[in-house]
């Protein structure tokens, strides 16, 4: 099951505005408050968080409603996170909100079908994220083997991942992205 | 009476000339602001003066007065600016005051507007968003791509006053060529608060760290390089630091004048020393923002 909170409607519920811009600390703060009251209501599901209406993101903001959020992860009784819909330059915004924290996401661009790690992401990370999301769901081994790794090395970075909530890991030792579109 | 002349070229540097000129501060005086041989004001002399009429009002001092240009074509141009429907509520204008006109002028993106609440930088932003993409590609031949990233440093830099200045201020954006310093077009983002000021700003949590050393260019420093604000928290001061890293990407300027300092981060076409300190006091704080036209190769 997947929940999809459409962040143009959350700002228009929140402040009065007839734009569509995700600008400004106080309206970041208050948009969040509204997305965790949503993800609350979608416990035990994948949520996405829908940027595609949105026009401008601010790095101010892009901190209160993104990276603040994923700061809470922890206490949030949903399975994973996503972003979807963004454009270059939100997800230039999200990143560098991300960075400061030392924080990663999964995101959905709007003009391409691949997700892509958005933050603080070491290499190993990225590598071994781009080989899951061509095998869909698999164990560590045909990941450390598409990478010439050793497997210590590929579930070392799969684990990190799924700890961060940027991949499933499952009982049965295998991991997959999840939802992402 | 106290006489200030307003520079022939008002803009971000030759403010502080004006600056120089202003009295003790508090004035005992009134004050004269006398613009009447100035030919020209960037949207950074707009919003400084404002500024200064500002500080004045929010002093209590007397309504200070302020002589408009006498120049053919220069007191319209600052009507169609917006800047002399706000200097009516702060100045008692002298001279010919035009009527404005509808401003269809293509080197104004954004007239010159108050900034006091987050409310104003959603309409800021929103308003300019629907007319800058076609204007800065047209004008400016910048991708779309690189209009996102203006957009957010005009949001945060008007969140400078709503966040820290503990009072108002005022924002312009304009394009214009830059045919001295860089021989291309710019577009220019102008705000100024009347406000605390960046010493003020940082100086519980800050100032302690460097002793007697402490002033106007420093606190600018540790905001504008170090990325650091009056909150602790750990995404605070990142505004301007994702502002810095856009202008990086695309050769743009910022600059930033706090009390009797001016720090900026000078690309490769401006010869602006990175710290000025000692410059003549001016009330609140002034940024800049300057993102040049893509140089036609050849």
């Amino acid at each position: 099951m997947s929940a999809v909170i459409r962040l143009e409607r959350l700002l228009h519920e929140t402040v009065a505005t007839p734009y569509s811009d995700l600008v400004t600390r106080p309206t970041g703060a208050a948009v969040r408050q509204r997305v965790l009251e949503a993800l609350q209501e979608a416990s035990g599901e994948e949520a996405h968080l829908d940027f595609s209406a949105v026009g401008l993101v601010d790095f101010s903001c892009a901190d209160e409603v993104v990276a603040k959020l994923l700061n809470q992860l922890a206490q949030l009784p949903i399975v994973q996170l996503r972003l979807r819909g963004l454009r270059e330059d939100h997800a230039e915004a999200i990143e560098h909100a991300l960075l400061c924290h030392g924080l990663a996401v999964v995101a959905l661009l709007a003009d391409s079908p691949r997700p892509r790690l958005l933050g603080l992401v070491p290499d190993d990370w990225r590598d071994a994220f781009a080989v899951l999301a061509d095998m869909g769901r698999a164990p560590a081994t045909p990941v450390a083997e598409a990478l010439a790794w050793p497997l210590a090395r590929a579930l070392q970075a799969l684990d990190e991942l799924a700890e961060r909530r940027c991949v499933l890991a499952h009982p049965d030792a295998t991991f997959e992205l999840g939802a992402v579109a | 009476m106290h006489v200030v002349s307003v520079p022939a070229y008002l803009d971000d540097r030759t403010l502080d000339q004006l600056a120089a000129q202003l009295p003790p501060w508090p004035p005992e005086g009134r004050v004269l602001v006398d613009a009447h041989a100035t030919e020209w004001s960037s949207p950074a002399g707009f919003t400084a003066l404002l500024t200064l009429g500002q500080a004045l009002a929010e002093l209590g001092a007397p309504t200070p007065r302020l002589t408009l240009p006498g120049a053919d074509g220069v007191a319209s141009y600052w009507a169609k600016a917006g800047f002399l429907q706000h200097a009516d509520t702060l100045f008692e204008l002298h001279g010919k005051v035009p009527r404005r006109r509808a401003d269809d002028a293509s080197e104004t993106l954004l007239d010159v507007t108050p900034i006091r609440e987050s409310k104003d930088v959603h309409e800021v932003v929103g308003r300019i968003n629907e007319r800058s993409t076609q204007i800065l590609k047209r004008e400016l031949d910048l991708e779309a791509s690189v209009v996102g990233g203006f957009g957010q440093s005009l949001s945060e830099t008007c969140q400078n006053i709503t966040e820290h200045a503990g009072t108002g201020g005022w924002v312009a954006v304009h394009v214009y060529n830059f045919r001295r310093r860089l021989g291309r077009k710019a577009v220019v983002i102008a705000v100024s608060d009347a406000g605390i000021g960046f010493r003020r700003s940082l100086e519980a949590t800050q100032a302690k760290r460097f002793g007697e050393r402490w002033g106007d260019g420093l606190a600018i420093e540790t905001a504008l390089i170090h990325n650091i604000s009056r909150f602790r928290d750990p995404g605070r001061g990142q505004g301007l630091a994702g502002t810095k890293r856009y202008l990086a990407r695309w050769q743009g300027k910022i600059s930033i004048r706090s009390g009797t300092a001016r720090v900026c981060i000078p690309p490769a076409w401006d010869d602006e020393p990175p710290m000025t300190e000692g410059l003549a006091w001016f009330p609140g704080s002034q940024v800049t923002i300057v993102i040049p036209a893509r140089e036609v190769a050849g």
